[in-house]
């Protein structure tokens, strides 16, 4: 598929018209209450889009696992329906880090067992990403090699200054793309992107990784028993804000709910942590992790060495650095985890 | 087939399944013989399924009855909260959601046959090595020697009674029984399940072992077996951890590398070696 | 099947909470078709034959209040303690915790020596009688009291969370009122609001009282780190925080 340009007037006209006629179109966005910060909202209206955005509040996981949804409707005559989310939807905005998340979703919730309440959310969705444009405070993209990406979008834009370039990689973002004026792009087009992803992928780096990421397990196998997860949990607040923030999170509690006749009603999921408190406790009183340093190390054994696993070894944590700006004691931070095992591998090895 | 999403099959979606047979065992657990109403259950020993309770819940609940035996399978339910304690109620007739048969871990079928296989239990976890116990009974002549091992708090806690009793007379199983507290009732063993395994030293050499029970139990048993020199990649625990969905998503049953509801709940111990978790 | 009868009685409070009840606008059609409400005289009377569940608004203060209590419970199945006054001992409590004088000024300002402010040592419902369920919040949250009313109507014992306001909060999508230079308690605190006052822009103040395990310590770390005061606290925040065992 061709690689087209689109002046900044063609990208707003175009952008009005995928509002007019799309029925669910978000975007990015100011904070509805606190104008300095960034969030994915419906999108009312083209002149509230923010494509030089840094970093939104929360990552664009809750438009395919909401915070809350419904999984199955039950009534007690003994039926249970499956509840399906069919609404086809539009994100613009999505940044390659939080893009790769998704990737990284994806797999996991086709893995084993297909989850069909992802992955039709998924499949509704239409995701015009955006190559970053401002460094948010806690980036870390560049460590993570998610300063750039080549796959999961249906249409790129990135901003050359005089411009967009967009490529179009699938044919629903192909027909959308039709629908702006745009030019073919000229070499120096293609040059300057090249540039702007040259750029992101040495400078969206606030909190360098002084190895590969995909190092990282290898690193983590030697470290289950380090000093330093007693030390950071000291004081955690088991508040779950990391889990909550980040991209790619995704574990969740189910509970039902019964409507005012008693007799129907919904079992839904919503977001857990596997920070909180609670998290792994069993009938009639007995709690697996129970230790909040334990609860600490899993979070970051779970981005670093188990997820991984399962997905051909990208690691799962995107640098985008919510975590950071979102835990009080400022203990979440992966990268300085990381770089402090490093510099004291050999005084962990067994 | 769902219209929207193209899948066959939604793995949150409970299936039907009528109660054939309820009684309790004994003051706590519920005996529930069941038949699904569509698909029959095509499951191993070792899977467990999702009971669903409309406005409550689902819990995990292991297959206690061997495939062996077609047309119905049966559970064994404690009761304990929400969920079990509706279980508790369902009567003969009676409509239940199921999900399942998961677990991927199951009991080494193929790998077991021609060894002596002992069973070591704590409690309600006869149920799930019942399902195996019985498979291996239909299947007799493919085993060696099958030892169970069977601790219980008080002799007011056992269930299966009559089963227990024939176990006890057949000459091609030997079931040892203990009770961790004693009573004037109560003639045998006293004392933890534990207290059992030197008896049956002989059996050890090259047997197959398997350990199902509460979750202080396992160190323990694993800590005897170890001093009888069986090695690790012969002894499997059958797991339990706090589980929404069953499915690997949810993330609550989690042991280091492992989902206990996709990569268990029958492990082999030797594996476990990289999950400082599981026991 | 009969309608469960509850009945609703009100010690040392506000009320606000009862307002959020006659707030629930067309759920109370809902409420009442499910329950059958006793009057307060009725449910007091001698005659009365025993309630399915009696629910405590208000903190107690005075020794006759101790004996009704003790009657309701006698003949209620399950009691609910409604509120932060009756779940936590409310406002009033802070007294038991810190200097009573320091207390008044705070509470009252300058009206904190004035006689009719003097009662006994206030306590929370449960430092009364045995509680069955603690509907938290100053005042409750109509939409979780709704869920707890419906999960006792089927016989579920309610899920009440034990994860703290941050969770709700964040899934909410605030950013952090704490980068914004507001002292709040959320991480501290359970949930069940729906992380009210930090969508409205306000801190948490607690009224839900503390999660099972606070990490009080590491409170008083990031205090300090965000160059607030524990003092800061005591004397404007932790209104409801004081008769639990860690207090800032
Ligand atoms: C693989 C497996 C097999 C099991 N087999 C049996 C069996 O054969 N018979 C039996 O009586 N019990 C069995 N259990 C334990 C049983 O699942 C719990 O007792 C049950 O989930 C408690 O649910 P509740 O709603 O009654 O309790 P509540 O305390 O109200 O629990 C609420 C929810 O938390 C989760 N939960 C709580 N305790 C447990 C637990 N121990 N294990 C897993 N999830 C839990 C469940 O999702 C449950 O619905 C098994 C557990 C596992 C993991
Ligand atoms: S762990 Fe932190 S930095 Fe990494 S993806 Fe999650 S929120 Fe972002
Ligand atoms: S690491 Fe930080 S954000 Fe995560 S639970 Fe602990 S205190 Fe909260
Ligand atoms: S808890 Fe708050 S709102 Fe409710 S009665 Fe007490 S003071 Fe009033
Ligand atoms: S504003 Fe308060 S409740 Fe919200 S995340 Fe921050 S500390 Fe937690
Ligand atoms: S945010 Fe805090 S103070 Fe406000 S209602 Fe919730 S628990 Fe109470
Ligand atoms: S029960 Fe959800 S991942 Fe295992």
């Amino acid at each position: 598929m061709s690689v087209k340009k689109l002046s900044k007037e063609s990208l707003l006209n175009w952008v009005d018209e995928i509002i007019s006629t799309k029925k669910k179109v978000y975007g990015v966005q100011k904070h509805k209450d606190k104008t300095d910060r960034f969030e994915f909202a419906p999108l009312d209206s083209t002149a509230d889009l923010r494509l030089d955005y840094d970093v939104t509040v929360l990552p664009p996981k809750k438009y395919f696992q909401p915070p809350t949804e419904t999984l199955v409707a039950f009534d007690l005559k003994g039926g249970y329906k499956a509840a399906c989310d069919t609404e086809k939807f539009i994100v613009i905005g999505i940044h390659p880090y939080d893009m790769i998340a998704i990737n990284q979703m994806d797999e996991l919730f086709q893995k084993d067992n297909y989850d069909s309440h992802y992955m039709t959310r998924r499949n509704n969705a239409t995701i015009i990403a955006c190559d970053v444009a401002t460094a948010s405070k806690d980036i870390f993209a560049s460590s993570m090699k998610t300063a750039t990406v080549k796959k999961g979008y249906d249409i790129l834009l990135t901003d050359i200054g005089n411009g967009y370039v967009a490529e179009a990689a699938t044919k629903k973002g192909q027909l959308l793309l039709d629908k702006a004026k745009t030019e073919k792009a000229s070499d120096a087009d293609i040059k300057a992107r090249q540039a702007v992803w040259e750029n992101n992928e040495k400078n969206l780096n606030k909190h360098p990784l002084n190895c590969q990421p995909s190092e990282v397990s290898e690193l983590l196998e030697k470290a289950y028993n380090h000093p330093v997860w007693e030390e950071k949990a000291k004081t955690c607040f088991s508040c779950g804000s990391c889990n909550q923030v980040c991209p790619t999170c995704y574990c969740f509690n189910v509970h039902d709910d019964m409507n005012w006749d008693l007799k129907s009603g919904d079992r839904k999921r919503t977001w857990d942590g596997c920070l909180l408190d609670g998290f792994t406790k069993v009938a009639p009183d007995h709690e697996f992790r129970a230790k909040k340093s334990d609860r600490f190390r899993h979070r970051l054994y779970r981005k670093g060495k188990y997820v991984p696993s399962k997905i051909g070894g990208q690691i799962a944590c995107v640098g985008c650095g919510r975590c950071i700006g979102a835990c009080l004691p400022d203990i979440a931070n992966p990268v300085k985890v990381y770089n402090r095992l490093l510099e004291d591998t050999s005084a962990v090895k067994k | 087939m769902c219209e929207c999403c193209g899948q066959d099959k939604d793995i949150y979606l409970p299936q039907l399944a009528t109660v054939n047979k309820a009684r309790m065992m004994n003051g706590t657990e519920l005996y529930l013989n069941l038949s699904m109403d569509a698909e029959p259950l095509d499951y191993k020993p070792g899977q467990f399924v999702e009971v669903s309770i409309p406005g409550f819940g689902e819990a995990p609940i292991s297959i206690s009855s061997s495939p062996t035996q077609k047309g119905y399978f049966e559970l064994v339910v404690r009761k304990i909260g929400n969920v079990t304690s509706m279980i508790h109620k369902l009567k003969i007739g009676d409509k239940i959601g199921i999900r399942g048969p998961f677990g991927n871990g199951c009991y080494p079928i193929e790998e077991a046959k021609g060894k002596n296989l002992v069973f070591i239990c704590g409690g309600i976890g006869l149920v799930p090595q019942r399902s195996f116990i019985n498979y291996v009974l239909d299947n007799r002549s493919d085993y060696g020697n099958i030892t169970v091992l069977l601790g219980t708090k008080c002799h007011t806690q056992r269930f299966f009674h009559s089963e227990l009793r024939q176990w006890s007379q057949r000459s091609d199983i030997r079931l040892l029984e203990t009770v961790d507290e004693k009573d004037d009732c109560w003639q045998g063993n006293v004392g933890v399940v534990t207290t059992l395994i030197p008896k049956i030293e002989s059996e050890l050499g090259s047997a197959f072992t398997f350990i199902c029970g509460p979750p202080v139990m396992y160190k323990f048993v694993i800590m005897a077996l170890a001093e009888e020199n069986v090695s690790r990649d012969r002894i499997f625990v059958n797991l339990e951890r706090k589980m929404k969905c069953g499915v690997g998503k949810c993330g609550h049953c989690q042991i280091n590398n492992f989902y206990v509801c996709v990569d268990g709940p029958v492990f082999r111990c030797s594996e476990l070696a990289v999950a400082p978790e599981a026991i | 099947m009969n309608k469960p009868r509850v009945a609703v009685f009100d010690f040392a409070c506000c009320e606000g909470c009862q307002l959020q009840i006659v707030n629930l606008e067309e759920q109370i059609l809902d409420l009442i078709g499910a329950v059958n409400v006793v009057e307060w005289r009725e449910a007091m009377s001698e005659q009365s034959h025993e309630y399915d569940i009696a629910i405590i608004e208000g903190s107690i203060t005075r020794p006759e209040d101790e004996e009704k209590l003790w009657l309701i419970r006698s003949r209620a199945k399950i009691l609910i303690a409604l509120g932060a006054c009756a779940t936590l001992g409310g406002i009033n409590k802070l007294k038991n915790n810190f200097d009573l004088n320091d207390v008044k000024k705070c509470v009252y300002g300058k009206d904190a020596s004035k006689p009719h402010l003097y009662t006994e040592l206030t306590k929370a419902v449960d430092e009364v009688v045995e509680v069955d369920y603690k509907i938290h919040g100053c005042p409750i949250e109509a939409k979780e009291f709704i869920s707890i009313i419906r999960s006792l109507l089927i016989g579920k014992k309610p899920e009440i969370p034990e994860y703290p306001v941050c969770v709700e909060c964040k899934a909410k999508g605030n950013p952090c009122l704490w980068e914004y230079g507001q002292l709040c308690l959320g991480p501290i605190i359970r949930a069940g609001c729906n992380a009210r006052c930090p969508s409205a822009g306000h801190r948490c103040y607690g009224c839900r009282g503390y999660i099972n395990k606070p990490n009080v310590e590491a409170a008083k770390d990031v205090i300090e780190k965000y160059g607030l005061s524990v003092e800061d606290l005591k004397s404007k925040m932790v209104l409801f925080g004081s008769r639990q065992d860690n207090t800032l």
